[in-house]
């Protein structure tokens, strides 16, 4: 059989057993399995059990689970509401500041719990019925939280940037590094256009008190002491302090990513303990279930991925096909942007993880050929993953968001959202006409590549 | 008797009566998440007495990575079974509200027939390699060096598990559609 009649069986029989619903790691494991008995030596189907472990057992890559563990424990505690109702205390007086708050407040929360539905649940439970109290409309209230959720995937210490440093083989320090710049930027993003669609709210308010006299919560200012300026601080500022904290462990040399993973947990759990009384067995099993059901789900999807890839590697399809891609000579952003859209319909089906193993070996040699740095892609790639979390069909952060806000429609949530989806792509342009964006802050700390 | 993740639990359709099996393996299940738990958090201050004493007491670190490894693929692979009894393991709904009822109960047991039959074969060839590795005396190759047994028998627990889970979770629709018959 051709080469190339392998490569589209074992990509149709893939589509096939994942269409059909099998569990995503068992449908790449059987795959896998299936080619390896059918057309690799007799011998090689005794090590798919080392090969799964072998690929598991690396340390980066078992970071995940505490990371995870980092991110439940603060996500299941009320750090996120303190975290907002801090920040809203603080920016209540700029016009618009309640949405630049909740732009924040999910920035600074991802940033400590690196998951994205964890952030959309913990500050919209607590942001989207204080802008709706305040009159913003619900599909605003809920476009900035289903929006400000997806930094969690963006933010060091994001899970998707550590299964793109495995597979792409690049430092995850560097690349942790770059994803500060263009977060930084779609934050600006984000609480700009807060501020511009409040003043437009706004606006529309006032032309109706002058025309009816009906008068709009957006209307009304908010008065609040200093006292309360200041009473969430004392709760707040620790989690920043672990924040801080476990980014100088890493990048200060003390830690290695796995340590920082394992500090930033046992922290945590500290904090929670300290803070919210957090610490019997009966409140920490939910956190731990929570857990241990995402770490369980995932790194068996990673374990099976590995051994995907394996199988695609040792056939020689990903080799092939890579080369082929190589040789239609596509300009480079004919190639980025068919590799971006082809990432984009893989979001509607796949979850980011599996995304990243199963077609870094086939896209990463071709944009490394074309002269692309694969750190700065790695960056491209997140945010476009990020994407889908906020798009239909799949869009997880969307019905998070009708989760904890039931009663607003999904069109309003969908219509909300698109204007973010909208300034994201915003971002892959500016990111793609200055990859200084990107690259300079990774370059300025750990120098020149 | 409660499945280890019961808090998270969703309905999962009509219910039967639960058999002997059944409740052993919940049973089971609880064990292991309870234990998988403490290994996560072990795994945890593991690597953080790691940063501690190659930091502040400047002593050199050698154990802390690997068993930090073994605890958490034990994790894992334990709780594997767990998170299957909840359905857990994500997959590709998208045909599945487009299909009769009658043809998506056929196709959940092909697909639960077809992961039943994988994750058996992976059961079956890690208890292969932990066999190995206990007759052959394999290690790791780090200075420190555990014996590879541990892992192994771990993952192949693990796979054991979850492949009755799997097996219970077939019967169980099997029942459910004689009866309905």
């Amino acid at each position: 059989m051709s080469l190339l009649s392998i490569g589209l069986l074992y990509g149709g029989a893939t589509l096939f057993v994942m269409f059909l619903g099998m569990p995503i790691a068992f449908a790449l494991g059987a795959v896998a399995t299936l080619f390896m008995i059918i057309f690799m030596p007799r011998g090689s189907v005794d090590t798919i059990a080392q090969n799964v472990y072998e690929e598991m057992a690396s340390i980066t890559l078992l970071s995940i689970p505490l990371f995870i563990l980092k991110g439940a424990a603060i996500g299941r505690s009320p750090a996120g509401r303190d975290l907002y109702g801090a920040l809203h205390a603080w920016m209540h007086w700029i016009p618009g500041g309640l949405g630049i708050a909740n732009v924040f407040a999910c920035a600074l929360f991802a940033a400590m719990a690196g998951s994205s539905p964890a952030t959309c649940s913990a500050i919209g439970s607590a942001g989207i019925p204080e802008m709706r109290k305040h009159g913003y409309s619900p599909g605003f209230a809920s476009g900035i939280i289903a929006a400000g959720g997806t930094l969690g995937i963006l933010l060091p210490p994001s899970i998707t940037m550590i299964l793109y440093a495995v597979a792409a083989e690049q430092s995850l320090g560097r690349l942790f590094l770059a994803a500060i710049g263009p977060a930084l930027l779609l934050v600006a993003l984000f609480a700009g256009y807060a501020a511009w669609k409040f003043r437009r709210e706004y606006r529309d308010a006032k032309v109706q008190y002058h025309s009816t006299g009906a008068n709009s919560a957006l209307l009304q200012v908010d008065t609040l002491t200093v006292y309360d300026k200041f009473a969430l601080l004392p709760r707040v500022l620790p989690f920043v302090i672990l924040l801080t904290g476990v980014m100088v462990a890493l990048y200060g040399g003390y830690a290695t990513p796995s340590e920082t993973a394992g500090l930033g947990a046992i922290l945590a759990l500290a904090l929670i303990a300290l803070i919210y009384s957090v610490w019997t067995p009966h409140d920490l099993q939910p956190i731990l279930i929570a857990t241990l059901r995402e770490s369980t789900m995932l790194m068996l999807i990673i374990g099976m991925s590995l051994l995907y890839s394996y199988v695609m590697s040792y056939l020689h399809i990903s080799q092939s096909t890579a080369q082929w891609i190589v040789s239609l000579q596509l300009s480079r952003w004919v190639l980025l942007a068919a590799i971006l859209l082809m990432v984009i319909v893989l979001g509607f089906f796949l979850p980011p993880v599996s995304i990243i193993l199963m077609t870094a070996p086939i896209i990463l040699p071709p944009l490394k050929a074309a002269g692309f740095d694969l750190i700065w892609f790695g960056v491209i790639m997140t945010i476009v993953m990020e994407m889908g979390l906020i798009h239909p069909p799949v869009g997880l952060n969307l019905f998070v968001i009708k989760n904890i806000a039931p009663d607003i429609s999904l069109r309003d949530v969908v219509w909300g959202v698109m204007p973010f989806v909208a300034l994201m792509m915003a971002a892959v342009v500016l990111l793609c006409i200055f990859p200084g964006i990107a690259t300079w802050f990774a370059d300025a700390v750990m120098g020149t590549k | 008797m409660a499945h280890g993740l019961d808090d998270v639990e969703t309905g999962q359709g009509e219910t039967l009566p639960r058999g002997a099996a059944d409740r052993i393996l919940a049973f089971v299940n609880d064990l292991m998440v309870k234990a998988s738990s403490a290994a996560l958090v072990a795994a945890g201050f593991v690597l953080t007495y790691s940063v501690i004493v190659r930091y502040f007491l400047k002593i050199s670190t050698d154990w802390q990575d690997e068993t930090s490894v073994f605890l958490i693929v034990g994790a894992v692979f334990m709780s594997s079974a767990a998170v299957q009894a909840l359905r857990g393991h994500v997959a590709i709904e998208t045909i599945v509200g487009f299909l009769p009822a009658g043809v998506n109960r056929a196709r959940q047991i092909l697909v639960d027939v077809g992961s039943l039959a994988f994750c058996a074969f992976f059961a079956w060839k890690s208890w292969a390699l932990l066999h190995e590795a206990w007759v052959d005396d394999y290690h790791s190759g780090s200075t420190w060096g555990p014996p590879l047994w541990i892992p192994y028998s771990l993952m192949t627990i693990g796979m054991a598990l979850l492949s009755i889970q799997i097996l219970l979770q077939v019967m169980g629709e099997l029942r459910r559609r004689s009866r309905a018959r």
